[in-house]
């Protein structure tokens, strides 16, 4: 039997696309390394001038509210006719799914737990720190956050804690991870839209160490979480979209959060306060890297190096509460807020802390997958 | 010059085309992902193995498929409201604005001008604790102080879902109508039916296709909805879409989202099939 014409000509593009998809997917067909070892070598000897051979443009993949001028002052006052464009995600998880998917982005911004996989996948290319005019500055236990294997993949730039923020005129002094669980604030509760944010917290309440969960104890997140969920407003996927308006006009009284949005809310004169959760508050530190098929390799080497710079450190430590990887921005702090956010005046802060651990390819799809089916639940 | 075999491939050629690549094409892709084995985004470090692993997985996680059921109501629900609702404007304009027909017609589509995404934000305001819903039940001295939950519901999702569709749900309708022999009506009349019997026994029937096209207009699309859930939907007005997305975002999943995403293709089908087959559509139509 012969086909009519159009559905001849559709049946020929149908095996099209799945051929197209199986090449797709074949061309990821390498040994872990491979990529990562042909793209650092391209790298290692740049000539001098290569910065202004570049495209002027550079598009960095973000968390919604870094775009902010005042977090590259630097690097535009240097830079006034490079076109910097901003795309976004709002997890790690989405972060490097769009890295994996394909992302046109110069540079990537992403947080403690996931070097590993951009190394292996050969997302990112390998620094030179010798270009970094600003990487004295930078304490040699965040240098080392960014290496895998010896080598120097990543910049470390941001850090600060993830905490409850809760309203002061609604809620008790908080002093558990567990007000997230209180159906005292039934409806006026939002956590953040991530599966692995929530088994870290599961895992402080309880007590669990995160990267040696077993499989009960992570059946009895996923179940804890199933509960919860009746009890938030929302699942907040935008710190400054999401979740500030909603503590700002008094829907959100308890909140999985970052200092951010708590500075945001203080500055305003919001009745906010930050916990110090008897489990200990958790802790992270934000890596820049610069993606292994980057055409500006060189201007994102300076924008790295300028966001290192003073004023720009400077405005994420005073506008945005954030801590800043230039040692002298954060060793010339003397506002009693600053100071209180950070922690710097209890000595005893980095004990009580939780550090991000990094996470096994294993834990990050069968703590996203559970994050889904919570949700779904 | 072209025969007539010629001109009907010089006419059909471009738009199909057109379809193909930037929708029979990316389709095929994400059937081919959904039979991927393993999970991941791009570049996965296992070759592409033909499987049926991710429609295993969903059909074994009964919270997925109750919520694609949920889904399916909700778009049952929303196309039911929206078709109703719209009934009477398309009516209106078609028997009953006369001359100004076209001036109402063009303020129908005043929201159209307006980005999708800023109509649903302003039901953000308009339903939050103190948007315009609790401000006027506060005003009629119905509640002492605004309900809280009005946004981040089901009801919210299903209320703005409805608002954003009777716009363009008219319009099937409207034309529809349109189509309809006035001489009809008027031989009804004369046969002594009186407006209602007309109405029910003239109008309605003849403008059911375009009742029909509007429903299933409305409620194909939102079966996958999740923009609207996420914006004013809270963790209560979670749909299936939603869910999708975080396989491809979040999860870095694209084949059991891509799996995710035919099944729901395949259950909206059958659905529509069913509902056509349950309304006559030829006898309908005819």
């Amino acid at each position: 039997m012969r086909l009519p014409y159009p559905a001849r000509f559709l049946t020929v593009l149908m095996i099209i696309g799945f051929v197209l998809a199986a090449c797709a997917t074949q061309s990821g067909d390498g040994s872990p390394g491979e990529s990562t070892a042909e793209s650092a070598a391209g790298t290692s000897a740049p000539a001098p001038s290569a910065a202004a051979e570049e495209p002027n443009e550079l598009l960095v993949l973000e968390w919604g509210g870094y775009e902010a001028e005042e977090f590259w002052t630097d690097f535009k006052s240097a830079h006034p006719d490079t076109d910097v464009t901003f795309e976004f995600g709002d997890t790690d998880a989405n972060i490097l799914a769009q890295m994996q998917g394909g992302s046109q982005a110069d540079i990537f911004h992403f947080y403690t737990g996931w070097q590993q996989f951009y190394v292996d996948e050969g997302l990112v290319q390998e620094i030179d720190t010798s270009k970094l005019t600003n990487w004295d500055k930078v304490p040699a236990e965040y240098q080392e956050l960014g290496q895998i294997d010896g080598k120097q993949y990543f910049v470390p730039w941001d850090w600060g804690f993830t905490s409850i923020l809760y309203n002061t005129e609604q809620v008790d002094e908080v002093t558990s991870w567990d007000a997230l669980f209180n159906e005292d604030y039934a409806g006026h509760i939002s956590m953040w839209n991530d599966g692995p944010g929530a088994v870290a917290v599961s895992s402080y309440i309880n007590g669990w160490d995160e990267t040696a969960l077993t499989d009960d104890q992570l059946a009895q997140i996923e179940q804890d979480w199933i509960d919860q969920k009746p009890l938030n407003a929302f699942y907040w996927s935008g710190e400054y979209t999401d979740l500030c308006p909603a503590v700002q006009d008094g829907t959100i009284w308890v909140a999985y959060a970052w200092q951010g949005c708590y500075a945001t809310a203080l500055a305003a004169g919001d009745p906010v306060a930050y916990a110090n959760p008897e489990e200990g508050r958790n802790s992270w530190v934000g890596l820049y890297g610069i993606s292994a098929d980057s055409d500006s390799p060189e201007l994102a080497l300076e924008f790295l190096d300028q966001k290192l710079a003073e004023t720009s450190c400077a405005n994420a430590v005073t506008l945005f509460y954030y801590g800043c990887a230039n040692g002298d921005v954060m060793s010339s702090i003397d506002d009693p807020v600053l100071i209180e956010a950070f922690g710097l005046d209890d000595p005893s802060i980095l004990e009580s802390t939780n550090f991000t651990p990094l996470v096994t390819e294993e834990q990050r799809e069968a703590w996203t997958a559970m994050w889904e089916r919570v949700q779904a639940n | 010059m072209l025969g007539r075999r010629g001109t009907l491939r010089f006419l059909v050629t471009p738009p199909v085309a057109w379809l193909a690549l930037f929708f029979i094409v990316p389709l095929a892709l994400i059937a081919a992902f959904s039979l991927r084995a393993g999970s991941g985004a791009v570049g996965p470090d296992e070759p592409w193995l033909a499987s049926v692993d991710q429609y295993a997985e969903l059909a074994g996680t009964p919270a997925f498929l109750r919520l694609l059921g949920l889904s399916v109501l909700v778009a049952i629900g929303v196309a039911v409201l929206a078709t109703l609702l719209a009934y009477p404007i398309a009516y209106f304009l078609a028997f009953r604005a006369g001359r100004r027909a076209s001036l109402y017609l063009t303020l129908l589509l005043v929201p159209f001008a307006v980005s999708y995404l800023l109509r649903v934000m302003a039901w953000k305001l308009m339903l939050g604790p103190e948007g315009g819903v609790n401000s006027l039940l506060s005003f009629l001295g119905l509640t002492d102080e605004p309900i809280q939950l009005l946004l981040y519901s089901r009801p919210a999702v299903i209320i703005t879902l409805v608002y954003v569709w009777i716009p363009f749900a008219a319009l099937p309708i409207y034309a529809a109508m349109q189509r309809i022999d006035r001489h009809q009506l008027e031989a009804a009349a004369d046969l002594g039916a009186g407006p209602w019997s007309r109405f029910w026994r003239v109008t309605v029937p003849l403008s059911l296709p375009g009742a029909l096209v509007t429903f299933f207009m409305v409620f194909i699309p939102t079966v996958g909805e999740y923009v609207t859930p996420a914006l004013v939907g809270g963790t209560d007005g979670i749909m299936y879409g939603n869910i999708i997305q975080g396989f491809f975002t979040r999860s870095a999943n694209w084949p059991l989202g891509s799996a995710m995403a035919m099944t729901m293709l395949v259950l909206t089908l059958a659905v529509v099939l069913v509902g056509l087959r349950a309304v006559n559509l030829r006898r309908v139509l005819s």
